[in-house]
């Protein structure tokens, strides 16, 4: 408040006269800020804390730089954020744009009402980048299980973030543009699937501390009910060696030995089974936690690429081949009832005789040489893969 | 000392053997470290002197295959080696299989959990069908767990290349109750199917929690099978009443797969069904079975790494790991395990086993010694 160039000194309540009423009065203001905007619903959005409401940034130094009224002037001012990052007052908002489009006091680009938001955090530049981050964070998505290998998981963040750089900086505006809209054409459908993938896990999260929420009210209900049951217990152990004592003749010490080992007998059993149904829910819960730590993902058939090249060879129906005569003449089909396959005799013979074709001969252990033969080298893999 | 000698010492010196931690039918299997890293790995010895005919054709055909097929799901052979005369093969450690979880009554197996055991087991068996290998002893005992979760197809010994046109096979092999009906008529013609029936009954007994079809003897076995499926007729099955051993053995009527599973998706038993059904060429393969919509629905298959582990692997973790240390620093750790295994050893050909005790190989990985 010190450095506000456009106030005296006389705002400070030390230099004023008048006793210390404005003093106080300017102190009780700093700690109240009454941020009662007419139309809040109108400007939504902006980032929202832990319960929901959105928190805004404000400090006494505000003026709107449009009409320069300030906060001392206008104890209920609130300044708002346009797309092209300036500020300004509510109230130059509706007489600036009630009336449509119009362009902004500022940089004279063209603005909506609608497009206004409150300000988060004190440095616009910040208020920005977190627009564009949390815009790119919708359409960016994809994870590294979406890509083959690490490296081409590391193209695709460096990209994201070079297109988040020029969008910050204004650099190159239409060009990264076009950047994003040809990703969002090209991943329309892993996008959808991603952010489907981010709502489950979500909802996993959820159910976890309801389940969580649950074990803890089950436990709570078990302990006070097993407490209920010892008294209970104990209670009728009392009276039953009571009445013991009262109808039968024998020795005191004895009747109440007998009585006191069938409660101690009765108790150890009740125990025993408690242990079980505690270690039974711990297991359970054990289970639940580590299901959101690692993801389940989608079964893949089969994760090598031994099908991911055209075989060099397609199989015919028939061969006429001397060593399956036997199978041929097989007229009362025993072999055929035993699930006997001459087409995997004949596969196997043809992929054996063609594996290895397209594999370059080894002329020295020195990898260099292996590289003049690009994409040559995993055409056939046998036994390996 | 020759060249080859010199080469097997080397080899020798890369590993070291700690104690034993079960025993099979030709093997003992001892836990040992690779050297270099202390990575944790599995020596199965295999005796070569006590067999007549030399070496045991089961280490043969596992060293064979394991030699080839490297695959996330098919348990690794990492070196093989020879200590006077024995036969050691080095294979990764893995500390559980998936009877043991079957069988762990405190474990809860959800729908997703089992979708990503099959996932991993079809993954597997249609890396060994490509590469044209039967594996043909297919059961949960020999679908080891790894500590990531990760599932291995393992115990290669009765593994087998694709035969030839006209050439024979032999019937003798399959656990019997994860046996198909084709070979127990006797079919000496037979194909990748005979896995995929193995895997139908694996996938059963995930979701009942017990063996499908535990027929008592082979004659029972088939009886089993057809009061639980329907006996076949002519049209489902062309050609099965002239296999060699056909025998009818009653007629039972086709109950629906929705009877026995009920809680179960349509889905699920669609797969199963295509799994279990009769004639050999109609039944599914790896390749189908992984593009089959029961993988593809919802829930996703259970991420390796959070699927239902055996409780006491998880808590006597630290305590092995102690142990581990300190036998590393021991000088000679094979000696102290060594002797009294030649007390147990059992000499036993693989067709009693096989028609004797359904579980005879079971190695037991929980065994602390």
């Amino acid at each position: 408040m010190a450095n506000r160039p456009n106030v005296g000194g006389w705002l400070k309540g030390k230099t004023v006269r008048k006793g210390g009423i404005i003093a106080s009065n300017t102190h009780t203001r700093s700690n109240t800020p009454q941020i009662q905007s007419t139309s809040t619903t109108i400007f939504g959005g902006g980032v929202k804390d832990a319960s929901g409401r959105t928190s805004e940034y404000f400090s006494m130094d505000d003026q709107c730089p449009v009409c320069k009224s300030d906060r001392y002037l206008n104890p209920k001012l609130r300044l708002l954020v346009s797309s092209c990052y300036h500020k300004m007052c509510e109230s130059c908002i509706d007489r600036l744009f009630t009336l449509g489009p119009a362009p902004c006091p500022i940089c004279s680009k063209v603005l909506r009402k609608l497009a206004f938001t409150p300000q988060t955090f004190e440095d616009l530049t910040v208020e920005k980048e977190v627009a564009v981050r949390r815009r790119m964070a919708k359409e960016f998505n994809k994870r590294r299980e979406d890509f083959s290998d690490l490296r081409a998981y590391n193209d695709y963040l460096e990209e994201v973030e070079d297109i988040t750089f020029n969008l910050i900086n204004d650099i190159d505006i239409q060009q990264t543009e076009a950047r994003i809209a040809l990703h969002r054409a090209e991943n329309a459908t892993l996008i959808e699937l991603n952010i489907h993938r981010e709502e489950q896990y979500a909802q996993a999260l959820r159910e976890q501390e309801d389940s969580d929420r649950r074990d803890r009210e089950h436990r709570a209900l078990e302990a006070k009910r097993l407490e209920d049951e010892e008294r209970e217990e104990r209670e009728k152990g009392r009276r039953d060696i009571i009445d013991r004592l009262e109808t039968s003749n024998k020795d005191a010490a004895k009747v109440i030995a007998r009585s006191r080992a069938d409660a101690l007998k009765r108790t150890s059993a009740r125990s025993a089974t408690t242990t079980t149904l505690q270690s039974n829910s711990k297991l359970l819960r054990s289970r639940a936690t580590q299901s959101t730590v690692i993801p389940d993902v989608p079964h893949v058939p089969l994760q090598d690429d031994y099908y991911a090249y055209d075989d060099r060879y397609q199989m015919r129906n028939y061969y006429d081949d001397p060593l399956s005569e036997a199978v041929r003449k097989d007229r009362e089909g025993i072999m055929r009832g035993g699930g006997y396959r001459v087409e995997e005799a004949w596969d196997r013979a043809l992929r054996c005789a063609v594996a290895g074709l397209d594999i370059p001969p080894l002329t020295g252990l020195d990898s260099l040489d292996n590289e003049g033969f690009p994409g040559h080298q995993a055409d056939v893999v046998v036994a390996s893969a | 000392m020759d060249a080859v000698e010199k080469a097997n010492v080397e080899r020798q010196k890369k590993w070291t053997k700690d104690q034993k931690v079960g025993e099979g039918a030709y093997a003992v299997v001892y836990r040992g470290r690779e050297v270099s890293t202390g990575r944790k790995v599995a020596i199965k010895k295999i005796k070569v002197g006590q067999f007549k005919d030399g070496l045991d054709m089961s280490a043969v055909r596992e060293v064979k295959y394991l030699r080839e097929l490297h695959h996330l799901n098919v348990i690794e052979l990492l070196d093989v080696f020879s200590s006077k005369t024995n036969l050691n093969l080095v294979l990764e450690f893995l500390d559980s299989d998936l009877e043991i979880i079957i069988k762990d009554r405190s474990l809860v197996f959800l729908p997703a959990d089992i979708k990503s055991w099959m996932a991993m087991t079809f993954r597997g068996l249609e890396f060994c069908h490509r590469n044209f290998v039967l594996h043909r002893d297919l059961k949960p005992n020999n679908l080891l767990i790894a500590s990531n979760g990760q599932l291995k197809i393992a115990d290669f010994g009765l593994a087998r290349d694709f035969a030839d046109p006209g050439y024979k096979m032999t019937c003798q092999v399959i656990t019997r109750w994860y046996r198909p009906p084709e070979l127990l008529f006797g079919s000496r013609y037979y194909s990748s199917a005979v896995d995929i029936w193995s895997v139908g009954c694996i996938f059963a007994e995930l979701m009942l929690r017990t063996p499908y079809l535990p027929g008592e003897s082979d004659m029972d076995q088939l009886k089993t099978i057809f009061r639980a499926l329907g006996t076949p007729t002519e049209e489902d099955w062309p050609g099965h009443t002239k296999l060699p051993d056909y025998v009818p053995v009653g007629q039972f009527p086709k109950t629906p797969l929705r009877d026995l599973f009920t809680a179960a998706s349509a889905d699920t038993l669609n797969l199963l069904g295509k799994c279990l059904i009769y004639e050999p060429r109609k039944r599914i393969n790896a390749k189908e079975a992984l593009h089959h919509p029961y993988f593809f629905a919802l829930p996703y298959p259970t991420h390796p790494s959070k699927l239902p582990k055996p409780i006491s692997t998880q808590t006597s973790r630290p305590l092995e790991e102690v142990d581990g240390n300190v036998d590393l620093s021991a000088p000679g750790p094979a000696v102290r395990a060594a002797a009294p295994n030649k007390l147990k050893r059992k000499l036993s050909s693989p067709g009693d086993e096989l028609s004797g005790r359904p579980l005879a190989r079971r190695l037991d990985f929980t065994l602390k010694t």
